[in-house]
């Protein structure tokens, strides 16, 4: 069920107790049938629980979409040095805000699916690394930790199986760029978090320099009712190429912002005006970003048909990202939301790869410049060319996703900046 | 040895080793792949995004400092994809920067003007504000300029993984990124941070004590060692005008990697000392007399003739190997004598722990192995004075190379009835010297020294001789073989070290011609060792 | 934590359709009072909270918070990984991380004070400088801004009189604009201290603000009565 509203055609998978203070508690988590998946995990093979998830057709929810069943069996077999997992808790994608709700209604949840993964790919040890913003949040988890621990289910011989799995809740300290895998390391590491050139790929060279796994919140939530359920059960809901449900945040001008659990290839339109409640003051639609602020936006017009499964979003020109969706009436100022968002990838940049340290911020000031009436009409070619430049060179792709709201936004609004141009143009400052 | 992996570098096709990166297989056919972050001394952190190149069958461009080759590879450093990623990348590196090089001590020598010249765009397009940073003093002999950084990290990452004193590091991120000491505390404990002025590939840290002193293209570069320790840091002397203006190191994988202390950098206003012997000079009966080279040393030749047996000599272990032979081996013709020497010994060592076997040894003189390996004896102190009462109260002939013998009062009576002194500099002992014969130092002729590790290495004249000084193995030389009757003197400096090597048994097999500038190691009669 | 006792029009817990308590939506009763000493090692590292009460001459680290320093050096395969959480620690007693704070880390934790310098300004939380006693950060981000954020900062600045990032005069405030909070869905998300307000419309601020302020009053009088 999602949160703050919920909606009759919702299949509530890992939301079903969103907004349910009972489910918190250890007792009230197992009425709810919490530890069983765990339970089953723990009675068949490592390899079998890959195999589950595998079936499911999983993908990560971080953004990428990568299998997560695929990326388990890549963890080496040999046990002879520590194996890690890490969850990834450090949400703060704009137009997020779906692990934050997971962390602090259903904590067991998550509990359950990280010992599960950690079963899975042989961890001895779990990592879950908030976003350090999330102080209520994290209390929340850390109770449940401890009751979790009391119980037995984490810590030496867990449920008596014998396995022995740590938790530990670690908080970052306030970086965007934390979010990318190897950033994260990094900052776990006790390091500024700037990402790692791959290869070496963590399951390879992680954390500690061990075979490390990471996962976001919602994807390792999604692991127990797989596990519990099998991964045909899973397959039920969403397409061939994404299966299963998924959290989408949807914010921005609707009636009923919130997380809505959605079989994968769901419609967006239908998102925004049946389930979101529509648009206040049945203003138009301007344009959607459909996934988190990293990816292009999408006009009205590409909305109508827009199916969002991880496919179906790349086809409508955009990309499905954390299906963060981002809804812009027609009273929207693009200009100033791009630099908004270009502004925040230069604040969030780490500063390592020169495209994405000076590009950022160049960026960032040719959109303040516009909006001030005081750009050109050259200045969207060189937006264009500079955002070129900034995609595939660097380490990471936070200079990429700078790219796509400003290329997007100048190709599909170009009136709005040319407007401000000539806005500048007209008043003599330029 | 690791089996050979070919692949094709811009339609070469080549062999290297299996694990060897893009760019250095790229280098060993001799293709430059523009870069900042990587530096063979250290490690790569793929940031500066200029070396990417593309690899057939990738779907990104890749960096060549960390990407290894693969068996059949395909790799294009040329391609309109790579060349127009690397001019997108270095208009980014041009944002911010002052393009202040009229001011800059690094113009002439800057990577960001060759690769912006090769390759960057021909007008710029930037109409914001640029960052301003200003200037900071890093303490030591380094300074700051901000602006100039293209936060390569090399600095911070030559303090972290060679000196292993972090104390440079990357404050704040993104494009407020600047490297930073610890607040007002800088780089003064520190005795290696002068090699983050050299690895800077840009004006970004500079030299306080070369500050605006020179412009890089009127320096002239020699191949040289380092003459302030006994570690023998293979270096390239900087020279305008007869002066030397710097020392830079020069790399040598088996002595000082890429790398010099900060003592020998900064010891080099002795080499330039104005006060030099420049004609040879004789006693006559009250007076010493300027005169020809062939009149004293006939003169001589016959002094020591009368003296067969009674002379002693002393030293310096700043001179290279062929004329600290020259005076063994004089000696010998003579019939024999101590040859001492004395020299400055520290405290302790300093090591670079980042590199194997590189230290500020605690000898402060370059060629003391060498002097020990041709029979010369130390004597005196740990300040390199005393020691020299045998020498003071011997009756013969005294013989001194290069040792100034400064500690000595002036009143002090020498016993000896002739005092020969072939030196560089002017010195106390000239007032009590028969003979004054002045010979070259180290900078300015060919020789060798030889290290503490027992390297023998190459010397070559950097600065021009002053009046008639000569090598003191040729002056020597000429006086041994009119000693020996007749004897062809030695001609050349090859000659000089094969007479060496034909007597010292570790230095059997070298041959001078062989030595190139990389140096042998003693004893081993083998090879040459290569890079 | 504690309960806010007036009713915020836009609370997560009394938006939409779920009749919630503040404390049930907040966990308030669950979490219960957390021990300073950072109870069970394996959440240890889960703190901090940012206290309204600073202490710049705090040590590092006395007492409870040498236990739960201690308790977090046990869960990481090497010290250098108790790093965060010892910034982490060390801003919650003292309010900021100042150069002295960084090289008492540095001392700590056997690291360079530069290298510690550098980690800690890569992160944003690390208050610099000091704050006022209620660190307000209001997201500006996409979905806030769409429905207002830049008002509700305004509006933030001007009812505690003070500029942006500065302590207002009375001592009790500083604003900032926050980077997305991932509150999206409660436009807009104001974080004060380790609190989060959600739903914040310029209404709500001028009673966040007067709010803040009668509590601030409230322990200083009790702290005069007791001193």
């Amino acid at each position: 069920m999602g949160y703050p509203y919920s909606h009759d055609q919702e299949v509530p998978i890992i939301s079903k107790y969103l907004g349910d203070p009972e489910a918190r508690t250890l007792e009230g988590w197992k009425a709810r049938g919490g530890y069983q998946a765990l339970e089953k995990a723990l009675e068949i093979s490592p390899e079998d629980v890959i195999e589950i998830v595998k079936d499911s057709g999983l993908r990560g929810r971080g953004g990428a979409g990568f299998p997560t069943g695929l990326k388990w069996s890549f963890m080496p077999k040999d046990k002879s040095r520590p194996h890690y997992l890490l969850c990834n808790a450090d949400e703060s994608e704009p137009g997020t805000f779906k692990d934050r709700e997971l962390i602090r209604w259903v904590p067991h949840l998550l509990i359950e699916g990280c010992l599960i993964g950690a079963y899975a790919i042989g961890a001895d040890h779990v990592y879950i690394y908030c976003r350090g913003e999330f102080f209520e949040a994290t209390q929340v988890l850390a109770r449940a930790v401890e009751d979790a621990y009391s119980a037995g289910f984490i810590g030496n011989n867990v449920m008596g199986s014998g396995k022995n799995i740590d938790l530990t809740v670690h908080v970052g300290a306030g970086a965007y760029i934390c979010g990318e895998e190897t950033g994260l390391m990094n900052s776990l590491e006790g390091r500024r978090g700037e990402p790692r050139v791959k290869p070496p790929f963590p399951a390879a060279v992680g954390a500690f320099g061990m075979p490390t796994t990471i996962n976001n919140v919602e994807t390792l939530c999604a692991v127990p009712p797989i596990v519990k359920n099998g991964g045909e059960w899973y397959r039920q809901w969403g397409t061939e190429k994404s299966p299963g449900t998924k959290l989408f945040c949807v914010s921005g001008h609707v009636n009923k912002p919130g997380n809505y659990e959605l079989p994968l290839g769901f419609p967006l339109h239908k998102l925004i005006y049946e389930i979101a409640g529509g648009i206040p003051g049945d203003r138009s639609l301007k344009a959607v970003i459909p996934g988190g602020s990293s990816v292009p936006i999408l006009s009205a017009q590409e909305c109508e048909n827009c199916e969002l499964s991880y496919e179906g979003v790349e086809e409508a020109g955009s990309m499905l990202g954390c299906a963060s969706v981002i809804v812009m009436d027609e009273s929207t100022d693009i200009v100033h939301q791009v630099m908004r968002m270009a502004a925040f990838y230069a604040h969030e940049s780490c500063g390592q790869c020169t495209p994405c340290r000076e590009g950022t911020s160049w960026v960032t000031q040719i959109l303040k410049r516009i909006e001030d009436g005081r750009g050109t009409e050259e200045d969207l070619t060189t937006l264009i060319d500079l955002t070129d430049q900034m995609v595939g060179t660097t380490i990471c792709v936070l200079s990429d996703s700078v790219a796509a709201p400003v290329q997007s936004s100048i190709v599909k609004f170009k009136d709005e900046y040319v407007a401000m141009v000539r806005r500048g143009e007209k008043l003599g400052i330029t | 040895m690791a089996e050979n992996t070919t692949l094709t570098i811009d339609g070469d096709k080549i062999a290297v080793p299996a694990g060897t990166t893009i760019l250095q297989a790229a280098q060993s056919i001799g293709k430059e792949i523009s870069h900042y972050c990587y530096h063979p001394g250290l490690s790569s952190p793929a940031m500066c995004r200029l070396c990417l190149v593309e690899v057939e069958g990738a779907p990104k461009l890749l960096p060549s400092c960390t990407t290894q080759v693969a068996q059949d590879q395909v790799v294009f450093t040329k391609s309109e994809k790579a060349q127009k990623m690397r001019t997108g990348v270095l208009e980014f590196y041009l944002a911010n920067h002052p393009l202040d090089c009229p001011i800059c001590d690094q113009s002439g020598e800057c990577d960001l003007q060759d690769y912006v010249f090769a390759e960057g765009r021909e007008h710029g397009r930037g109409h914001e504000p640029k960052r301003v940073l200003g200037r900071d003093d890093f303490g030591g002999d380094v300074l700051f300029y901000g602006d100039r950084c293209v936060m390569c990290t090399r600095c911070v990452r030559f303090m972290d993984e060679m000196e292993q004193n972090s104390l440079l590091a990357v404050v704040e991120r993104g494009d407020r990124s600047v490297i930073d000491t610890f607040f007002e505390s800088g780089l003064e404990e520190a005795n290696w941070a002068g090699n983050v002025i050299d690895i800077c590939p840009v004006g970004a840290l500079v030299s306080k004590d070369f500050l605006h002193k020179a412009r890089a293209w009127d320096l002239e570069h020699t191949p040289s060692i380092c003459p302030n320790c006994s570690q023998g840091c293979n270096i390239d002397l900087h020279t305008r005008d007869n002066l030397v203006h710097r020392i830079k190191p020069r790399h040598n994988s088996e002595v000082n990697g890429h790398w010099i202390c900060d003592y020998g950098r900064g010891n080099y206003e002795w080499l330039n000392r104005g006060d030099r012997v420049e004609a040879p000079m004789v006693r006559t009966t009250e007076q010493i007399e300027i005169t020809s080279w062939n009149n004293a040393i006939e003169s001589l030749a016959k002094c020591l003739e009368a003296k067969k047996g009674d002379v002693r000599a002393v030293v310096s272990p700043f001179w290279p190997n062929e004329d600290l032979f020259a005076v063994v081996n004089l000696l010998d013709v003579l019939g024999g004598g101590d040859v001492v020497y004395r020299s400055a010994k520290t405290e302790e060592e300093l090591i670079l722990p980042g590199f194997n076997g590189l230290a500020r040894r605690r000898d402060l003189a370059p060629n003391v192995r060498g002097a020990d390996l041709i029979g010369c004896s130390r004597v005196g102190d740990d300040y390199g004075r005393g020691g020299l009462e045998d020498v003071i109260n011997h009756t013969g002939v005294i013989l001194v190379l290069g040792d100034p013998l400064e500690e000595i009062p002036e009143d002090l009576e020498f016993k000896a009835e002739t005092i020969v002194y072939l030196g560089a500099y002017i010195s106390s002992v000239m007032n009590a010297a028969d003979f004054i014969l002045p010979v070259t130092t180290s900078i300015q002729q060919e020789g060798t020294f030889t290290n503490h590790n027992g390297r023998v290495q190459r010397l070559w004249p950097a600065v021009d001789i002053l009046g008639a000084a000569r090598p003191a193995w040729s002056v020597l030389g000429e006086l041994t073989a009119i000693l020996e009757g007749g004897h062809p003197s030695l001609s050349k400096v090859d000659q000089a070290f094969q007479a060496l090597a034909n007597r010292v048994s570790e230095y059997a097999g070298i041959a001078y011609e062989d030595l190139g500038d990389r140096g042998a190691q003693i004893n081993d009669t083998i090879s040459v060792m290569k890079d | 934590m504690s309960k806010i006792p007036f009713k915020n029009d836009g609370w997560s817990g009394n938006t939409g359709e779920y009749d919630l308590t503040e404390e049930q939506v907040r966990g308030i009763d669950f979490v219960g009072e957390r021990p300073i000493g950072g109870g069970h090692p394996s959440v240890s590292p889960s703190y901090p909270y940012m206290l309204e009460d600073k202490n710049p001459d705090a040590s590092l680290f006395e007492g409870p918070y040498k236990e739960r320093f201690e308790k977090i050096l046990t869960r990481y395969p090497d010290k250098q990984a108790a790093l965060i959480p010892a910034l982490n620690l060390a801003q919650e007693l003292r309010g900021y991380i100042s150069p002295v704070t960084m090289d008492e880390i540095a001392n700590l934790i056997g690291l360079s004070p530069a290298y510690v310098r550098s980690v800690s300004t890569f992160y944003t939380m690390y208050n610099k400088q000091p704050v006022g006693k209620y660190l307000i950060q209001v997201c500006t981000n996409i979905s806030c801004n769409l429905c207002g954020g830049e008002d509700v900062l305004d509006a933030f600045l001007k009812y505690t009189n003070a500029e942006l990032g500065e302590i207002s005069n009375d001592g009790i405030f500083t604003t900032i604009e926050a980077e997305c909070l991932a509150g999206c869905g409660f436009p807009t998300c104001v974080q004060i201290n380790s609190q989060y307000f959600e739903n914040v419309t310029i209404n709500e601020v001028p009673k966040i603000v007067d709010y803040l302020k009668s509590i601030h009053e409230k322990s200083s009088m009790s702290q005069e009565e007791e001193g």
